[in-house]
C-alpha cells in the first residue's frame, strides 16, 4: 500500500473514532434532567389544546404558576384532575395562574379528558414531549412544578397531588409561590 | 314488514363506507410503523397505556376509511416527526437512507481494494525443501547409525 494512501485511511479511521467519540461526549452532556428547585423554569410557547392560540411561560412571569404536566391514557391524572380543579378554583383569585400541559396525547381524547373533567384553567399541547421531556424532564405523568413569581421553581412534585405525601407539599409549595 | 326494511337500510348504509374503502389500511402494517412515544419502540412492541391509545385512535381512523399517509399525517401532527419508526425520505432526512447505505458501500470497496493490494504485494512462494538428502549428510547420517549400532 503507497505511503499516503496509508495516510490517508489512518486519518479515516482516526476521524470516525473522533466523531464517535465526540457523539458520547455530547449524548453524556445533553441527558435530560429535571430543572432543579431554585433554578429558572425553562421558558416554553406551545399551542392551547383547544386550538386557538398559545401559552409563553415568559409571559406569565409576576405571577405564580402551577404547572401540571398530564396525559388523557395517565390513570393517576384522573384522581387528580378534580383536586387541580379544586386548587385552581381556589387559587385563582390570589392571582396563581394554573397551567396544564398535554403530553404525548391525541388530541381528541385530551380534550374529552378535559370536558369530562370540568377543567377550566389553561390547557396546553406538547404532542412531541420536546418540552416536557426535553426541558422538564418528565418521563412520567403526572409531575407538578410550581414557579415562583421571579420565574424560579419553588417544588417539583413527581407523582399525583393527590398522593398523601405531595398534598401538603403542594399547598405549602403554592403559599410560597404567593410570598415569592 | 316495514321493520325489515328500516334494519335493511340501516345495513346498507352502514355497510356503504365499509366497501368503499378498499384496499382498507392495515393496522398491523401502521402499529409496525409509528413509535409508542411513551416508551420508544413501535407501537406493535408496547402495550404501554399510551400505545394502547394510539392503537385505538388509529383503529378509529381506518374505520373512517382513512389511508396509512393521512393517518401517519394526523399523528405527525400531534405528536412530531418522532412518532414515525422511519425517517421520512426527503430533506435531510434522506441522509438516515443513505448514510447507512453508503457505508457499507465504502466498506466493502475497501475490504475488495485491501484484499487486491494485498493479492499483489504477497512475495513468492517459498521453495519446498528438497526430499532427498545431500551426499555428505547421507554420509554422516550413516556413520552416526554404525555409531549405534
Amino acid at each position: 500500500m503507497t505511503r499516503p494512501l496509508k495516510l490517508t485511511l489512518q486519518l479515516l479511521a482516526l476521524g470516525a473514532v473522533a466523531g464517535l467519540l465526540a457523539l458520547l461526549v455530547w449524548r453524556l452532556t445533553h441527558q435530560q434532567h429535571a430543572p432543579k428547585v431554585g433554578a429558572a423554569a425553562p421558558g416554553f410557547t406551545l399551542s392551547m389544546l383547544s386550538g386557538g392560540g398559545s401559552i409563553d411561560l415568559a409571559s406569565l412571569r409576576g405571577k405564580p404558576v402551577v404547572l401540571n404536566f398530564w396525559a388523557s391514557w395517565c390513570d393517576p391524572c384522573k384522581s387528580e384532575a378534580k383536586v387541580l380543579e379544586q386548587a385552581w378554583q381556589r387559587y385563582r383569585g390570589e392571582g396563581v395562574q394554573f397551567v396544564g400541559v398535554d403530553f404525548h396525547d391525541v388530541a381528541g381524547d385530551a380534550r374529552r379528558f378535559v370536558s369530562a373533567h370540568g377543567l377550566t384553567f389553561p390547557m396546553v399541547q406538547d404532542g412531541s414531549g420536546d418540552v416536557t421531556s426535553g426541558r422538564y424532564g418528565v418521563s412520567q405523568v403526572p409531575e407538578t412544578y410550581v414557579v415562583g413569581r421571579t420565574g424560579r421553581i419553588v417544588v417539583h412534585i413527581a407523582g399525583p397531588i393527590t398522593a398523601p405525601s405531595f398534598a401538603g407539599e403542594f399547598r405549602r409549595a403554592v403559599a410560597a409561590a404567593l410570598r415569592s | 314488514m316495514k321493520r325489515g326494511l328500516a334494519v335493511a337500510i340501516a345495513t346498507l348504509a352502514l355497510a356503504a363506507p365499509a366497501a368503499a374503502c378498499t384496499p382498507k389500511t392495515s393496522l398491523s402494517y401502521l402499529e409496525g410503523q409509528i413509535m409508542c412515544p411513551t416508551c420508544h419502540t413501535t407501537l406493535d412492541q408496547s402495550d404501554s397505556a399510551a400505545a394502547q391509545q394510539i392503537k385505538a385512535e388509529i383503529a378509529k381512523r381506518i374505520g373512517q376509511c382513512w389511508t396509512a399517509k393521512q393517518i401517519e399525517d394526523e399523528l405527525v401532527g400531534n405528536f412530531g416527526q418522532g412518532i414515525l419508526a422511519a425517517p421520512p425520505r426527503k430533506g435531510f432526512d434522506l441522509l438516515a437512507w443513505w448514510l447507512p447505505l453508503g457505508g457499507v458501500i465504502g466498506g466493502a470497496a475497501l475490504l475488495a481494494f485491501g484484499v487486491w493490494r494485498w493479492s499483489r504485494t504477497r512475495g513468492p512462494e517459498p521453495e519446498e525443501p528438497a526430499d532427498e538428502l545431500d551426499a555428505e549428510t547421507e554420509r554422516k547420517l550413516d556413520e552416526a547409525l554404525a555409531r549405534l549400532d
